[in-house]
């Protein structure tokens, strides 16, 4: 089957493609809509955005930091930003994409701040971005991090294992391959009902032994 | 992904400046070949700029049309906002605001005369030092200092082009030699062939409130004043250069603006009938290297702006007064404008 | 019943909701702790799953980042406090500035360069009331969206008389987002 990237478009942290290979993609289109609700005034939807991307701004943010620990507050200041500045996105690229920009400036004016010297900052990023930053992110901040991180990982791979074949699959083609429902019900041969009420079956099994970890 | 720009220059157009005499260009004429060069030649650019601890990556884009230049201010990294100078306006864009301010363009040719160009007074109120620099984007640089005598103005530390003179880099700088503000061309294209359509907003003003000044906005060169407020102390050097009275929406009574400059640097005062509400704590606010004062006084509302420090405009603020009325004229003019 | 509505939260994590059902939902979601928890750990699990042991946000970072966005009008700042005023005495009054109208005033205000101190107020110190500036305690405030149209407006103005120079500093400053404000209190003490 067709290797397509995650439908929203990034990987790792890295910065989403703006040029769309296919389609503008549901993701990309629910988080416009989402957008439009809080320009109109409806404050719930950001919590929204927030929770779907607050990992990848606290990961990325914390690529570009020398000092992760504070990935969670300039993460959280890159937020309110994108916030107040909301009445300027426009939708000619993608939320995340726009969102994205915003975060690295963040972190960059912090970084600045502490540098008193913020010359050069692309030569910065594109170092930071290749150095193994990774082994620092991968073991978190603090041991407690680290080993938070490794839990969750290890519980969400246990959950996705321990699944009957037919939820397991359409997780895996939906959150890996990142394929729309209709294309996943192609692979599957089976109606989109169908496809959603799996995946939501998978996303609660993972959630049922999540709970308890993250409590 | 956005890496380092480009540094690739395309067409830099080699001007030739007339010389009057063979002697080496001096440090003052490098300044006047620096602000003829912004003022008049085409450019495309990329920046960034810094003020404290923040900074934003900026486009500025300058075309001559007809004679008179357009420009295009764009900021690039998340708030959308932009200026553009057309020929018969300024436009605003505050896309975070839903708001587009609009003022009538001001008519440089006549006033640019009446712009204290740098003359020999500026020798009394900076040093201007010229050096060697290096290379930035690829161009050879001289390093242009200008210092201040006395603790009301900011200093400049400007990175020339050595061809065109354009600021490649410059910095502003305070009494205790701290950068407040710095502007780092990242990328600068100077010379023909500036695509008219760069100058287009990209904001979607759909819903937006657009905001005008008022119409009657003819700049005077500084003759009888209308202004019935005056400061009376001014930082030495300092001389009214443009006087004029603008209309503002809602209320009979015009806002006065007054232009202050000292060759170098300007101040503008504004002064406004004051809102109905009670008087309100005074307000100081500082972007960059641009600061503001503003206070009430006597049913009035007056600011005063400037790319001085905090303390200056603050000064020049508390020292305005009303015209007073009561000292004997010399000639049988008729009275001031009464507010 | 709650099944249903967290088949659609799902729904909505992959963009796959019809429109007409996202407002209704993201008003229950606004009310329910749970729904946005289930939300948030169904995110996670995507995350994990195409990242393994990569960083995440911890559990409580929404919530703050949600408190941060209430608390974001009433946001205080504290910001370095404004120098008391001292008296200058080298600030000269200003040459030409002028009292009365007229052809005195014209020939006062074109003073030629290099004269200063000429005028009709040199010497006058005694037609300004006194003023002494005390600061608020420190505390000074987040700029409202209000105030910065205000700023924008008077640095668009000023630009347009400034030197090129001038002009580009003023308008990239106005462009900038958030200046800092203080509050000063002025104190007018009116002379005799």
């Amino acid at each position: 089957m067709a290797n397509f990237p995650p439908s929203d478009g990034s990987i790792d942290g890295h910065e989403p493609r703006d040029g769309r290979e296919r389609p503008a993609s549901g993701v990309e289109q629910s988080d416009l809509e989402l957008v439009r609700r809080v320009q109109r005034g409806e404050r719930g939807a950001f919590d929204l955005l927030v929770l779907r991307y607050q990992h990848r701004v606290v990961k990325l943010v914390a690529r570009l930091l020398r000092d992760p620990t504070e990935a969670e507050d300039v993460a959280q200041e890159a937020f309110v930003k994108a916030y107040r500045a909301i009445g300027s996105f426009r939708g000619d690229s993608a939320f995340y994409t726009w969102l994205y920009r915003i975060a690295v400036n963040t972190a960059r004016n912090t970084m600045a701040s502490r540098q008193r010297r913020p010359l050069d900052y692309e030569a910065e990023l594109s170092e930071s971005e290749q150095s193994v930053v990774e082994s620092r992110m991968r073991h978190g901040d603090t041991p407690e991090a680290a080993a938070l991180s490794e839990e969750i990982h290890q519980t969400v791979n246990r959950a996705v294992e321990d699944l009957p074949e037919d939820l397991r699959t359409a997780i895996i083609l939906r959150e890996i391959e990142g394929l729309s429902y209709e294309e996943i019900a192609a692979a599957m041969d089976c109606p989109v009902g169908t496809v959603r009420s799996r995946i939501f079956r998978a996303r609660e099994a993972i959630d049922r032994n999540l709970k308890p970890l993250l409590d | 992904m956005r890496r380092v720009f480009a540094l690739a220059i395309a067409g830099v157009v080699a001007l030739s400046l007339p010389r009057a005499e063979a002697a080496a260009p001096t440090a003052r004429d490098w300044l006047e070949r620096m602000t003829e060069s912004l003022a008049t030649r085409d450019y495309d650019g990329l920046f960034i700029h810094t003020a404290g601890q923040q900074s934003e990556t900026m486009r500025i884009v300058h075309r001559m049309e007809g004679g008179r230049s357009v420009e295009r201010l764009v900021s690039l990294d998340g708030n959308g906002r932009e200026i553009v100078r057309t020929p018969g306006e300024v436009h605003f864009y505050m896309p975070d605001r839903r708001v587009v301010l609009v003022e009538p363009r001001s008519d440089e040719g006549s006033l640019l005369k009446a712009l204290p160009a740098p003359g020999p007074r500026l020798d009394s109120l900076y040093t201007l030092e010229l050096r060697k620099g290096g290379r930035l984007l690829g161009r050879d640089v001289r390093v242009l200092d200008v210092r201040p005598r006395d603790e009301y103005r900011y200093g400049y530390r400007l990175w020339l082009d050595q061809k065109t003179a354009m600021p490649l880099r410059s910095e502003v700088v305070d009494g205790s030699g701290a950068t407040v503000e710095s502007i780092h061309f990242t990328r600068l294209e100077v010379g023909e062939g500036i695509d008219p359509r760069h100058l287009q907003p990209a904001v979607d003003t759909t819903g937006f409130q657009w905001i005008r000044a008022g119409r009657r906005a003819e700049p005077r060169v500084a003759g009888p004043p209308s202004a019935s407020w005056l400061p009376r102390k001014m930082p030495p050097g300092f001389r009214l250069v443009v006087s004029r009275s603008q209309a503002v929406p809602g209320s009979p009574i015009p806002m006065q603006h007054l232009i202050f400059s000292d060759g170098f640097a300007s101040v503008s005062v504004f002064i406004e009938p004051a809102p109905a509400k009670g008087p309100a704590p005074s307000e100081s606010t500082t972007v960059g290297s641009a600061n503001a004062f503003s206070t009430q006084m006597s049913g009035h509302v007056v600011t005063v702006v400037g790319e001085v420090p905090a303390a200056t405009v603050r000064d020049i603020a508390t020292s305005l007064a009303p015209v007073d009325a009561e000292l004997p004229r010399t000639d049988p003019a008729p009275a001031p404008a009464e507010r | 019943m709650t099944d249903q509505i967290r088949e659609q939260i799902s729904a909505l994590l992959d963009g796959e909701l019809a429109s007409g059902e996202i407002s209704l939902l993201v008003r229950r979601m606004e009310r329910d702790a749970e729904l946005r928890r289930a939300f948030g750990n169904y995110v996670l699990a995507g995350e994990s799953l195409r990242a393994p042991g990569g960083l995440t946000a911890s559990p409580g970072f929404a919530a703050r980042v949600s408190a941060a966005l209430e608390a974001d009008g009433a946001a205080v700042a504290a910001l370095p406090v404004a120098a008391k005023h001292a008296p200058r005495r080298w600030m000269r009054p200003l040459a030409g500035a002028a009292v009365a109208a007229g052809a005195a005033l014209a020939a006062v205000l074109f003073v030629p360069a290099g004269e200063e101190g000429s005028g009709l107020l040199a010497g006058r110190t005694d037609v300004a009331p006194a003023m002494t500036i005390a600061s608020l305690p420190p505390g000074g405030s987040s700029p409202t969206p209000a105030q910065n149209q205000r700023l924008a407006g008077y640095l668009m103005a000023h630009g347009q008389y400034a030197s090129p120079i001038g002009r580009r500093n003023a308008w990239s400053n106005a462009l900038a987002a958030d200046p800092g404000i203080t509050r000063v209190a002025l104190e007018i003490v009116e002379r005799p």
